[in-house]
């Protein structure tokens, strides 16, 4: 209770995704004309439920098993790391959530009517919660690359959608991991709608030596940075 | 202020959620803010309401599948969070916290209590409901304040409402709208992600 962050600094955008996105239409059409209002930043804006696992239950970190003996199609990953603060400090009991295509590039939901197949075996979302260290882990499937209708031949990269709810409504965060050496990772319009090279090579999850790793998954380590408290010295 | 043994860290870059947000992961009464698990009862402290809307984008169209988040303080303006000086005293029956999404005409729907105003740093908060939407298309998250009509005074004192210009207030007014299934109070409020100047809902930097 006494780690709650009490500054935040406002999102860098270099840093932050630009748009309007070639190719994605709603990026013109859901985002104000109108630059934001800068506001007072009270209660509400930097409280948030402490605890959110009465509301969006955790305990579902295994997308690749959907009942004993049904394991989806695919190359069998784990997908591990820590959620931090801006001074690196864990983030316990945070919500993450995570969905992902199937091995085929193909997302198990209403709206996905594209001709690839779809895994019976398969969902392709979980959610968990930060331990006391920070971490989270999910075992699943390496997803599929997949083309987005009606954008000039572009394909999204193998990725990984991941939301995050800290202990605090400015804590928040939805992001992309991507898959390291991926040939479409260079030209993803999403990926590279954050001007920061850097910041987008920390989107990029990193390959977890076998060595380093027990069991039959091949291993990916991905840390998820929240805004919060900072390290830099007051004025 | 101490030194810390790590280098600051970059906040992690936002991405869009996608067309793809998994249905799955709504469950009944996400929306209710009222209850502190879906199972358990609502508060008994307050006066329910019900905040319902329609998030519509560029030329008036619903934007579906957006996902929206609603946090406010109890009926008497407390937060159950240790920032409050009078978080001990928040009604403990009352979650303060909801998920909803659009449908097919882009409508949503909060189940909630009229939240308690407060004040901070000497100011008045008005009453309010912040909301932040995410959906296919935005990159970050768009952060907002539904304010409750009939709280004038409130409204002209709210540090935030007033950083708007006067013109463009009562787009974050939600009106009275009869009543909702349960009898309980409706307030509306259309929230418009993009269009003409006087008609593009104000959204606040996070
Ligand atoms: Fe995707």
């Amino acid at each position: 209770m006494t780690d709650l962050p009490d500054r935040f600094e406002p999102l860098d955008p270099a840093m932050q995704p630009v748009v309007p996105v070639a190719g994605y239409p709603n990026t013109v059409r859901r985002n104000p004309a109108r630059a934001p209002f800068r506001r007072v930043l009270t209660r509400t804006e930097l409280t948030g439920p402490l605890d959110l696992s009465g509301k969006l239950r955790p305990g579902d970190d295994n997308l690749a098993v959907l009942a004993p003996g049904r394991m989806a199609q695919g190359q069998l990953i784990h997908v591990g790391g820590r959620v931090l603060d801006e001074d690196g400090r864990p983030v316990a009991g945070a919500i993450v959530e995570l969905w992902q295509a199937n091995a085929g590039g193909r997302y198990f939901h209403p709206i996905d009517q594209r001709d690839a197949p779809l895994d019976p075996d398969f969902v392709g979302n979980g959610r968990t919660r930060s331990d006391g260290e920070g971490r989270y882990g999910f075992f699943t499937i390496k997803p599929g690359a997949y083309p987005v209708p009606d954008s000039g031949r572009w394909w999204r990269p193998p990725h990984i959608h991941i939301s995050v709810l800290g202990p605090g409504s400015l804590m928040r965060l939805v992001t992309q991991m991507y898959f390291p050496g991926d040939p479409l990772n260079g030209i993803d319009r999403i990926l590279n709608s954050v001007p920061d090279v850097a910041a987008r090579a920390r989107c990029i999850a990193a390959s977890v030596l076998p060595s380093e790793i027990e069991g039959d998954w091949l291993g990916y380590r991905h840390d998820l940075v929240l805004r919060g408290r900072h390290a830099t010295p007051p004025l | 202020m101490k030194a810390h043994a790590n280098a600051p860290l970059v906040p992690t870059a936002w991405a869009t959620i996608g067309p793809f947000f998994p249905q799955t992961f709504f469950r009944e009464g996400d929306n209710d803010l009222t209850r502190m698990a879906p199972d358990a009862p609502q508060t008994a402290r307050g006066t329910p309401m019900w905040l319902t809307g329609r998030v519509l984008q560029e030329g008036g169209g619903p934007c579906v599948n957006a996902v929206l988040e609603a946090w406010q303080a109890d009926s008497e303006g407390r937060f159950r969070h240790p920032r409050d000086p009078e978080w001990r005293l928040a009604d403990p029956g009352f979650y303060g916290w909801g998920r909803a999404w659009t449908d097919a005409a882009g409508r949503f729907a909060f189940r909630t209590i009229i939240p308690g105003g407060y004040a901070e740093a000497g100011r008045p908060r008005a009453p309010h409901i912040n909301l932040a939407i995410i959906g296919s298309g935005i990159m970050g998250r768009l952060a907002t304040t539904v304010f409750l009509p009939g709280f004038v005074a409130e409204h002209a004192a709210d540090p935030v409402l007033s950083t708007l210009p006067e013109a463009l207030r009562p787009l974050l007014i939600a009106v009275e709208d009869g009543a909702g299934p349960d009898g309980a109070r409706r307030y509306h409020l259309d929230l418009l992600l993009r269009g003409d100047a006087a008609e593009e809902t104000p959204f606040f930097e996070d």
